[in-house]
């Protein structure tokens, strides 16, 4: 890479881990309070989050500022990613950081926050090293670029609407919640 | 403050659902007269026998692209083909040094989607001028007819090579009758049943 | 910490959260790829078995789509991304009064305790990172805004895998 497209990841990283950090999310304590439904922060930052980038990225390609197509989307693979996302999941309760965080922690001088890092590491470590015979399940399910406007025949647009609405009926559900303790 | 994000999300979105796609309204410019000398000069079509020479020789940049409905494409398809239905054309990415042929079932909505190509500024454009039924005819069921000329028979040698390599049945038979297709002939069939 | 400065409070998490969100979306327009963490995690992962034995790492199916002969882990653009994380997360915590040497736990809960729970939570999380190509910002966050099923599957299952074991974790919490 030269010395500019190494600039954009660094930066991209740098306003990634400030933003997580304004919101108090690198805090295990903060985090776990979304999982005993004391603090409902990790909802309300992720959501705000998707709804932003979302309606942005749509407007953005509906006026012709940018290719949508031309970045990149995560492919979908059913069943390991519904696996993986259990034991992550767990892992997530468990440990009450997850990847972004615990580097932000860590980066913060909380201790947790390091063995987090380092029990991810192991993990992925081990994982890669058994992969052969994981291979298969790994594997399996995928369905290629897969969105959710093709799987309930909406157009892109409805379906950002829907997860608006959902959005918001999900923070002023949050708000009523909070409000009687 | 949050009330006011909240309102906008909700009217961006609302406006999102109405706009539908998130890609700008794809715009194109038609010169009529250069596109109608093209037509005129029967340089907006390729034959069939050419676009199989073109893919048995893995032409540089050859994109075949078949604009019918996905489940025709899955039915029978061209060798090296790839599906862009015809509402999807306006989507689609063409590289400047790309050589795209068109190709549907009769060859109209080809046609047609010839000119869409061109308006929006594609230059090495061509569509497969009988369709689908062309390919089957010319390449893969080629005729010698039994009154062939020995220049016809010579042709003829190049025109079975190329339909043996794509798995096609050359054959020999009666030349078809003359002017089965002639324009006249279907008028008057059309006069005589009446509009 | 130093002493009689009491640490900033942390911004309210609908703005964070647009923050956020403008985050996401520059890297989107700059760089044509959203946010992620765990992909790092395996570019280092990858580069250690590299560095013990290539020719292993360049046959592991896992490994040699993160390393091999001249792709250099310190290039990688998640790695660079966690790097500047990393700083971005201790220069806002420094601005804010917010470093400090802190093992975050539980009343009840010992460091060593607490350390386990973290490296095992952490490998479990590794696990299901690996298998879900990636993890709460590269999936749940980046391909959530982008609509993609398999983001959004991960994100409601790891929801629900962390709800279902919330009971059994409450106590350390107190």
């Amino acid at each position: 890479m030269t010395g500019s497209s190494l600039f954009v990841p660094l930066t991209v990283g740098l306003a990634f881990g400030v933003a997580l950090e304004r919101a108090g999310l690198g805090s295990a304590r903060k985090l776990i309070g979304q999982f005993t439904l004391t603090d409902f922060t990790v909802f309300k930052v992720m959501f705000s989050a998707i709804v932003t980038a979302m309606l942005g990225s749509f407007w953005l390609g509906r006026l012709g500022l940018i290719d949508l197509s031309a970045v990149y989307v995560p492919e979908t693979y059913v069943l390991p990613q519904a696996i993986g996302g259990l034991v992550f999941g767990i892992g997530f309760v468990v440990s009450g950081l997850c990847p972004g965080t615990s580097c932000v922690a860590a980066a913060s001088g909380r201790i947790d926050g390091l063995a987090v890092v380092g029990g991810i590491f192991v993990g992925i470590l081990g994982t890669g090293l058994a992969f052969p015979s994981i291979q298969s399940f790994y594997d399996s399910t995928s369905r290629g670029t897969w969105l959710l406007p093709d799987v309930f025949h909406l157009s892109y647009g409805a379906a950002v609407l829907v997860i608006v609405l959902i959005a918001l009926g999900g923070f002023r559900l949050v708000e009523y919640l909070e409000c009687r303790p | 403050m949050t009330r006011g994000l909240a309102a906008a999300a909700l009217l961006l979105g609302g406006l999102a659902g109405i706009a539908g796609q998130p890609v700008a309204t794809a715009r194109g410019e038609i010169d009529v007269n250069h596109l109608a000398s093209t037509i005129a000069r029967e340089r907006d079509h390729v034959d069939a026998i050419d676009l199989a020479r073109w893919i048995r020789d893995g032409k540089q940049g050859l994109r075949v692209v078949d604009v019918r409905p996905p489940a025709q494409f899955e039915n029978y398809r061209l060798p090296a083909a790839e599906n862009i239905p015809l509402d999807k054309l306006g989507l689609a990415v063409f590289a400047p040094s790309d050589t795209v042929v068109l190709y549907s079932g009769g060859g109209a909505h080809a046609a047609q989607a010839w000119v869409l190509l061109r308006a929006l500024g594609l230059r090495q454009v061509f569509f497969l001028s009988g369709g689908l039924d062309e390919w089957v005819n010319d390449v893969m069921r080629p005729l010698l007819p039994d009154d062939a000329t020995p220049g016809e028979k010579a042709a003829f040698q190049s025109t079975a090579g190329i339909s043996r390599y794509f798995g096609g049945t050359p054959r020999t038979g009666p030349r078809p009758a003359a002017g089965s297709t002639d324009g006249t002939d279907a008028a008057a069939r059309l006069k005589r049943r009446g509009c | 910490m130093t002493a009689g400065s009491e640490p900033a409070r942390y911004a309210d998490p609908y703005l964070a959260g647009v923050g956020l969100g403008l985050v996401l979306l520059a890297s989107y327009v700059v760089a044509g790829r959203g946010l992620g963490a765990s992909g790092a995690f395996a570019s280092a992962a990858g580069g250690l078995v590299q560095a013990v034995s290539p020719a292993y790492a360049a046959a592991n199916g896992y490994f040699s789509r993160y390393v091999g002969p001249g792709v250099s882990v310190w290039q990688d653009w998640l790695v660079l991304e966690i790097i500047g994380a990393c700083f971005g997360g201790w220069l806002s915590a420094r601005l804010a009064g917010r470093v400090r040497w802190e093992a975050e736990r539980g009343a009840d809960v010992t460091i060593p305790a607490r350390l386990m729970f973290a490296v095992l939570g952490g490998a479990a999380m590794g696990i299901g990172a690996v298998l879900a190509r990636g993890c709460t910002s590269g999936q749940a966050l980046t391909g959530g805004a982008l609509l993609s099923v398999g983001s959004w599957i991960f994100m409601l299952t790891a929801f629900a895998g962390a709800y279902a074991l919330s009971p059994l974790i409450r106590g350390a919490w107190r």
